[in-house]
């Protein structure tokens, strides 16, 4: 790690004092208010950390160490019961310890590997913890963030990207039956998608309505695809574009084959580990013959990385429903070629927007539920037990007889998939969509 | 009989440690310290933040140490408590339970309250023999309200050890019983569901259980003949089977020292996938080798580590090892057994072995004056 000199001062010293001007300036004002869920104990331990937030007693190593005890506590208490039943205030304790730990990292001259820690160590609060201080995690990450890219733009003065070839295998060509597609229409008008498609739970293709989305045309998120060649063109490879905006903040990464799968899991990774370990297959062990499928799914990535925001909109029929826009959760859903979400329903209306790459997808009516055979957990209630496009015929004899829709969803499309709707998804090269959940 | 304290010590609740400007800071015990004022038998007994000591050949007080208890600062002790004649004693994060001949008390570590928050009488001595706390007659005491849960008397509950969210029992006949959250495989019953009523562990069936241990996420028992069987979470290798999780944390760490950036991808060429099996979470009771020669006599199971103290008086430790808690005088974690060198070298037998949540508390006697008609039967 190379020294950093700029003209005004020492750049570690003005990452502190960001930092330190987006917390309460004295300890009195610093809350630490919790219900009596939370043993006086571990207050006692949050109050210390706070006090060697703002005194000078302790080393950088003891107010990590600090924190490390409030993060290890409430840790043990995330990890006690169903998720549902933790109680909130136990992720703001783990909001809490984050936040001192992050601090702490930041305190003395962070070395840029610090600093990675440091945005892992809030990363690891948003996905687990709960808001806290006007979303404070959210803020320092940001702060951390920036630094990095300063750091990142120092490092590396290449600015343009060169536009790079790559080849790509699929063809879409007779995938889908003419007569079962999914029908697309053009630019409806609010009242026109509220007659023929909500009202009556039809699903459709909307084509045309997200060509105004930046990361459509302006961003370079798009792959220009080029007929004649049929060779890919990026202007800006998607991974390279997330990398920069988002390569060390840590998501969650679901790895195998399908999530009813005995070795389907979830782990953690970093946007850059991800990307070379399930996009570009870096250094790949292949397990049973193989080779493990990545899914970052299911994720509200937008939330966590403020400025990927910017580059989507939220479709304007969703203020058809009746919630607030607020309500609507947006997921993003980013895996290599192959990732499959079984068939299932959700619980909500879905637009299903596609941004980069290709999608087949399967939709069956709630009225054919008995023949999708659904499993009989509680837990897997709204998955059925048959595989789309290798079914058990001696195991689900009637699902033959289900009717249903197909597509392939392409950049540029979005599908309504209506409430209860089953839907069947496997991507055909990498891809990357943007799913909204609205009522 | 010496105790000696190891882990986590944040509240003093081992020792008072001097602050200084070292790195190291004091919440971490990490070499076995003996604990002051212990002479004679005594009991001893962890929560998070707290050590209860119950000393036997005194008047039988309950002395606390480490956080004090309510608002005011002022600490609960003999002078707001009489526990004069106790017999035995249970502590958690909230509350401390108390046996004595006649009742049993159960009072909220929290509150000022001069009364305790659940109290029975005993009304016939023969039911004094029901008390090994946390059973009391009827039932046990849990460590949060409701304070009291009746158990069916059919089971002839003889033993019973509360873990981070579940139950296990041994019953007299040596059978073992489960119940609670299921979700990381502690229940034993072969999956991740709950059980709402305690429900036998059939893979047990026919092996006769001298005692049970319960831990954060894992359980444990002791066989007849000295056998160890584990089974639950594993992500610290607090089964002392091969762990996963411990595996990467120890290549992150050692990525970190080389100067590698965190979380970088980095696979070992060296590590072959198909040759080692990995165990997160063992749903079945599995057999543990602690010590190929040796029975084991006691075990006692802390929030994601465990230990065992063998016949010949060597205590093996295992599992999470963050605040020195395995007392190997470093803060590795471990997923194999390995014997705490520090009383073998200071010529100590361990004779019993209580695991608080980050920490250990071993007792032990001097070899040379060890005369084995002197060592207690059973554990106390």
């Amino acid at each position: 790690m190379t020294e950093r000199r700029t003209a005004f001062g020492s750049p570690a010293a003005s990452l502190w004092s960001k930092i330190s001007a987006s917390l309460p300036p004295d300890e009195g004002q610093f809350p630490l208010q919790f219900s009596d869920k939370v043993p006086l104990s571990v207050v006692e331990m949050l109050k210390r950390a706070r006090q060697e937030l703002y005194g000078g007693g302790t080393t950088g190593a003891g107010r990590v160490l600090n924190a490390q005890v409030i993060l290890d506590y409430s840790w043990e208490r995330l990890n006690t019961g169903t998720w549902r039943h933790v109680d909130k205030e136990w992720r703001r304790v783990y909001s809490y310890g984050c936040l001192f730990k992050a601090a702490a990292l930041c305190r003395e001259a962070p070395s840029e590997e610090g600093i990675v820690q440091a945005i892992r160590t809030c990363d690891m609060g948003l996905l687990m913890g709960a808001a806290i201080m006007g979303n404070i995690l959210q803020v320092i990450v940001c702060i951390l963030q920036s630094e990095i890219r300063k750091l990142a733009k120092e490092e590396d003065d290449q600015d343009h990207v060169e536009a790079k070839k790559r080849k790509i295998a699929s063809s879409h060509v007779g995938l889908i039956r003419e007569e079962l597609a999914v029908p697309r229409i053009k630019c409806p008008s609010l009242e026109s998608f509220n007659a023929n498609h909500l009202l009556p739970l039809k699903p459709v293709i909307l084509e045309g309505i997200i060509d105004h989305w930046p990361a459509l045309n302006k961003r370079p998120w798009r792959f220009v695809f080029s007929r004649s060649t049929r060779i890919q063109m990026n202007i800006v490879f998607l991974d390279e574009y997330l990398r920069s905006v988002a390569g060390c903040r840590t998501v969650p990464v679901e790895v195998g084959s399908r999530y009813t799968d005995e070795d389907w899991s979830q782990t953690l990774l970093t946007v850059n580990e991800f990307i070379d370990k399930y996009i570009l297959n870096k250094g790949q062990v292949s397990e049973n013959g193989h080779k493990a499928v990545g899914y970052l799914a299911q994720h509200q990535l937008f939330d966590q990385i403020p400025e990927l925001k910017e580059d989507i909109r939220i479709p304007d029929y969703c203020c058809l429903g009746e919630g607030d826009e607020d309500d609507i959760t947006v997921n993003a859903w980013f895996g290599p070629k192959g990732t499959v979400s079984p068939l299932h329903q959700d619980p909500q209306q879905n637009f299903l927007a596609q941004v980069v790459g290709s999608k087949y997808i399967r939709l069956y009516s709630p009225e054919d539920t008995e023949k999708l055979y659904p499993h009989e957990s509680q837990l897997l209630h709204n998955t059925s037990q048959v595989e789309v496009e290798n079914p058990d015929a001696e195991r689900f004899p009637e699902f033959v007889k289900a009717a249903y829709l197909e597509c392939v969803l392409k950049p540029g499309d979005v599908l309504f998939i209506p409430v209860k709707h089953w839907h069947y998804v496997r991507s055909l090269e990498v891809s990357f969509s943007v799913s909204f959940w609205w009522s | 009989m010496r105790w000696f304290g190891f882990g986590f010590n944040a509240f003093a609740q081992i020792c008072v440690q001097e602050k200084s400007d070292k790195e190291e800071s004091s919440s971490a015990v990490r070499v076995p310290t003996q604990l002051k004022n212990h002479v004679g038998r005594s009991k001893i007994r962890a929560s998070w933040s707290r050590t209860a000591s119950l000393f036997l050949d005194e008047d039988r007080r309950v002395r606390l140490a480490g956080f004090s208890a309510s608002i005011s600062g002022e600490s609960l002790g003999p002078a707001v408590l009489d526990t004069r004649g106790c017999e035995d004693a249970v502590i958690s994060e909230t509350h401390l339970t108390l046996a004595f001949p006649d009742r049993i008390e159960s009072w909220d570590l929290q509150s000022k309250d001069e009364a305790p928050s659940w109290r029975t009488e005993i009304v016939h001595r023969s039911q004094s023999s029901d008390v090994h706390l946390p059973l009391v007659p009827g039932g046990y005491v849990a460590s949060e309200p409701p304070i009291f849960r009746p158990l069916p008397s059919h089971l002839q509950a003889k033993s019973l050890a509360l873990g981070g969210g579940h139950a296990i029992l041994l019953t007299a006949a040596g059978a073992v019983y489960t119940w609670g959250q299921g979700s990381h495989g502690q229940l034993g019953h072969g999956g991740l569901i709950p059980e709402e009523e305690p429900r036998t562990v059939e893979a047990l069936w026919g092996m006769s259980m001298r005692s049970v241990a319960a831990g954060g996420w894992h359980s444990v028992c002791i066989g007849d003949g000295g056998d160890l069987y584990v089974w639950g979470w594993n992500e610290s290798g607090q089964l002392g089977l091969p762990s996963r999780g411990l595996r990467k944390t120890s290549r992150q760490k050692s990525d970190l020292q080389a100067g590698g950036l965190c979380g970088s991808v980095g696979t070992c060429p060296a590590e072959d996938p198909h040759e080692e099996v990995f165990i997160s979470i063992q749903a079945f009771p599995a057999l543990v080798d602690v010590s190929p020669t040796c029975e084991i006599r006691t075990v006692s199971c802390g929030s994601r580590h465990t230990a065992a103290v063998t016949t010949t008086g060597c205590l093996y430790t295992w599992g999470w090892g963050e605040y020195g808690q395995l007392g190997h005088q470093t803060t590795a974690s471990l997923d194999e057994p390995q014997c705490v060198e520090f009383f073998r070298n200071e010529n100590l037998h361990v004779v019993d072995v209580v695991c608080g949540p980050w920490n250990t508390f071993a007792a032990a006697v001097e070899k040379e004056v060890l005369d084995l008609k002197n060592v207690p039967e059973s554990p106390l």
